[in-house]
């Protein structure tokens, strides 16, 4: 009998250990067949002029350089990687510009997931920086802390600060090799919520991330409200919004989550914005049993199934790429210390509008665009001081504050 | 109504099968603490075996005729799969503890600690990233029973009984009823079952009586580890999108609680995992819960502070504690190694 079990036992470990390294072997082949030169494998060699990659998927997500350095390093926020959403979407923007000029690029993860330190993320940072990095994305205002200390230790780095604001060191100088960028998301979520009203659902829900602790996540908030007030003004109705911050403060999937928004969808909601990384999953789940929908945040998530009736995008990839070509030709003084705030004026916020992305049955994409028109030229205005939001007396919407 | 009873399944029959599991470990006399390891083990595999068949494209063909049938079939393989390798996984815990005769405390704990590190470990090398996912769309559109499965168009109604436990549920739910019926009667009312508790009460005894009490706790932990295995992949099925991150929000040790609340007795386990279900349910989604159905959300209207719906099911299950602990008895010679020579 000992024998026997010694003997399966072995055999776990020997399977196991095999398990690893076929994967192993997978991966390292996969590499150097691909996007290493910016070139992809179906495509010709030579192939500069062949047309550049488009599709962010096609490019794998670990490349391995010959001299172990990476030019182009992206110092993830918490959540996956994969997140369908705010790390995967600024990725592709790394990935989309680094397979374009024939760069060499890696993303780092701050050690402890969900509970990273300033420690954590400056470990980051610093190993992007030895490990050879021209130019360190970071995601997540989250950084600020630990980029403003890597920032001041390697004054000769540009980094590229997403979703957060300039940098100044002790003495009050700005740190001018922080390039901050962030996205008027009240506009996003305005133009998601006026779309959901307008197309006739009536009783709404917002569910966002961060615990009501994160910038861009309550601009997003607060502009859906003011897009589902102004589309109910028009229609001359009263919407019903369930409004909730419960169980997303790590931007995590749970059962209490799927629990609370089933029970939203049960008691007549009809529509969730989603607005926070891998919470889509426990949301979508709710939705998709309850024959529901969801609006996706950040990225075009139509892909995820039909209950994804739109999605308030920002554009992370074009902002990233359009940085790290501030970086390349050496413009980088342009937009290094300041802030940028890239809205509708700039095409960086919106909804998908491709026709399998726009799933609104009455709404249309004309409508659509005349609204965004008036968001460019400054006739509809969107309040982004989310402070406002408690006091704001809503014309049209009965608010439900889950808490 | 309907609601809050599904919404209780998906909470208390992962916790009950999983809180059967340790019955089944401690009455051969074995402490099985590694329950939460063993739930984030199975999870895994059984995501990572739905996640490859999707790969191989099995069941394209039954997905895009939305044969359901093939579909539930599916599912059940994958539970069987969790529940294989569960008990696999289980036999370090009864190695350690029944040849090794190791404290089985810190074997369990060992699998605890071991379990989501070895896990994340190897999502990171299959997916490179910290959630192993499905490959291709979502829980509920492959697995979930819907009412278009019963040819029920979109506005027909099914009556309570049909909404509530054949509409957006999962066969996972009903076959782990079953398995907790059939298994707490092998329990109780088979030789096997007798012999099997006898190990964990008087193994000396019923050494003498020629019953091999090694063997008999090797079968004990492992049908333990098969099903927490099992209840593993059923947690992520019906309640994290069939996902596994080497997590499982701590339901294997929610069950070691409901093991002991529900004294070790099949029965009072299934009362107490339910009972504990419904109030972390009600917990949720107080605020939108409409129990009689007349649009009045009640709990919301009371004007109760949220943080007491939180705090309920903890506190019921102190209170019946209180009540019920005093009767409330371990087999008694868990957690000994059993010696031949002690007498």
């Amino acid at each position: 009998m000992k024998k026997l079990v010694a003997l399966l036992l072995a055999m776990i470990m020997a399977l196991s250990l095999a398990a690893c390294n076929s994967n192993d072997a997978s991966q390292s082949a996969d590499p150097s067949a691909d996007a290493s030169e910016g070139t992809q494998s179906g495509e010709p060699a030579n192939s500069g002029s062949a047309g550049e990659i488009t599709d962010p998927d096609s490019i794998d997500d670990d490349m391995r350089s010959e001299d172990g350095t990476y030019q182009v390093a992206f110092v993830t926020d918490v959540g996956d990687l994969k997140d369908k959403s705010f790390n995967q979407g600024t990725y592709d923007g790394v990935k989309l510009y680094a397979a374009n000029n024939g760069l060499s690029y890696k993303y780092y993860r701050p050690a402890n997931n969900s509970e990273a330190t300033d420690e954590d993320r400056y470990n980051a940072m610093r190993t992007a920086v030895e490990g050879g990095a021209e130019v360190v994305v970071c995601a997540g205002y989250l950084q600020e802390a630990a980029l403003r200390r890597a920032a001041m230790e390697f004054p000769d780095v540009p980094f590229i600060f997403i979703d957060g604001n300039p940098l100044s060191d002790e003495a009050g100088n700005p740190l001018t090799n922080v390039a901050a960028i962030s996205f008027q998301e009240e506009q996003a979520g305005y133009l998601a919520g006026y779309a959901a009203v307008m197309d006739g659902f009536t009783s709404l829900g917002f569910s966002g991330g961060g615990g009501g602790n994160n910038d861009a996540c309550n601009r997003f908030g607060y502009g859906y409200l003011q897009g589902i007030n102004a589309a109910a003004a028009e229609l001359d109705t009263t919407v019903d919004v369930n409004f909730s911050w419960l169980y997303g403060a790590d931007f995590q999937a749970s059962t209490d989550l799927q629990t609370m928004i089933s029970g939203w969808y049960a008691s007549g909601t009809e529509v969730v914005f989603a607005c926070g990384g891998a919470m889509f999953n426990s949301i979508s789940n709710a939705a998709a049993t309850n024959s529901k929908y969801v609006i996706g945040v950040d990225v075009d998530q139509s892909g995820e199934g039909d209950f994804v009736i739109t999605s308030a995008m920002k554009s992370l990839a074009d902002a990233v790429q359009w940085a790290l070509g501030h970086v390349y030709d050496e413009t980088f003084t342009q937009i290094g210390g300041q802030a940028t705030k890239l809205g509708a004026a700039e095409d960086a916020v919106g909804l998908p509008t491709s026709d399998e992305a726009w799933r609104f049955e009455t709404y249309t994409v004309e409508q659509y665009e005349q609204l965004y028109q008036q968001l460019v030229d400054g006739t509809v205005v969107v309040d982004a001081n989310f402070a406002n939001q408690a006091n704001t007396q809503w014309t049209n919407l009965n608010l439900n504050m889950v808490e | 109504m309907t609601f809050l009873i599904q919404q209780t399944m998906l909470y208390a029959i992962p916790l009950m099968v999983v809180a059967l599991a340790g019955v089944f470990a401690e009455r051969s006399g074995i402490i099985n603490l590694a329950l939460e390891g063993i739930m984030i083990f199975g999870a895994f595999i059984g995501v990572l075996f739905v996640n490859l068949v999707q790969q191989a494209g099995v069941f394209d063909a039954a997905y895009a005729q939305d044969n359901w049938i093939a579909l539930q079939g599916f599912e059940l393989l994958a539970m069987a799969v969790s529940a294989l390798m569960g008990g696999v996984f289980s036999l370090l815990l009864s190695f350690a503890s029944v040849n090794l005769k190791a404290d089985q405390t810190i074997g369990g704990t060992a699998l605890n600690l071991m379990a989501p590190a070895l896990v994340l470990f190897f999502i990171r090398i299959i997916a490179s990233q910290n959630t192993l996912q499905m490959a291709t769309g979502n829980a509920a559109s492959w697995f979930m029973i819907q009412k278009s499965d019963f040819g029920y168009g979109r506005n027909e109604e099914m009556g309570f009984l049909g909404s509530t436990f054949l509409d957006r549920t999962y066969l996972a739910t009903y076959v782990c009823i079953l398995i907790f019926v059939l298994l707490a009667i092998l329990l109780y009312k088979t030789r096997f079952g007798l012999r099997l508790r006898s190990c964990g009460e008087n193994p000396q005894a019923a050494d003498s009586l020629g019953i091999n009490v090694y063997k008999m706790r090797y079968i004990g932990t492992t049908i333990s580890g098969a099903l927490a295995g099992m209840g593993g992949f059923v947690y992520a099925l019906t309640t994290a999108n069939c996902t596994a991150n080497g997590d499982v929000a701590g339901f294997g040790f929610l069950a070691l609680a409901v093991m002991i609340f529900g004294n070790w007795k099949p029965l009072n386990i299934a009362g107490a995992s339910l009972l504990f279900g419904l109030f972390k349910c009600i917990a949720a989604s107080y605020s939108s819960l409409d129990i009689n159905g007349d649009g009045v959300f009640l709990l919301n209207e009371l004007g109760i502070s949220s943080h007491f719906y939180r705090m309920l099911p903890y506190l019921i299950t102190l209170a019946v504690l209180a009540f019920t602990s005093k009767r409330s008895r371990a087999p008694k010679a868990e957690g000994i190694p059993y010696d031949k020579g002690q007498r």
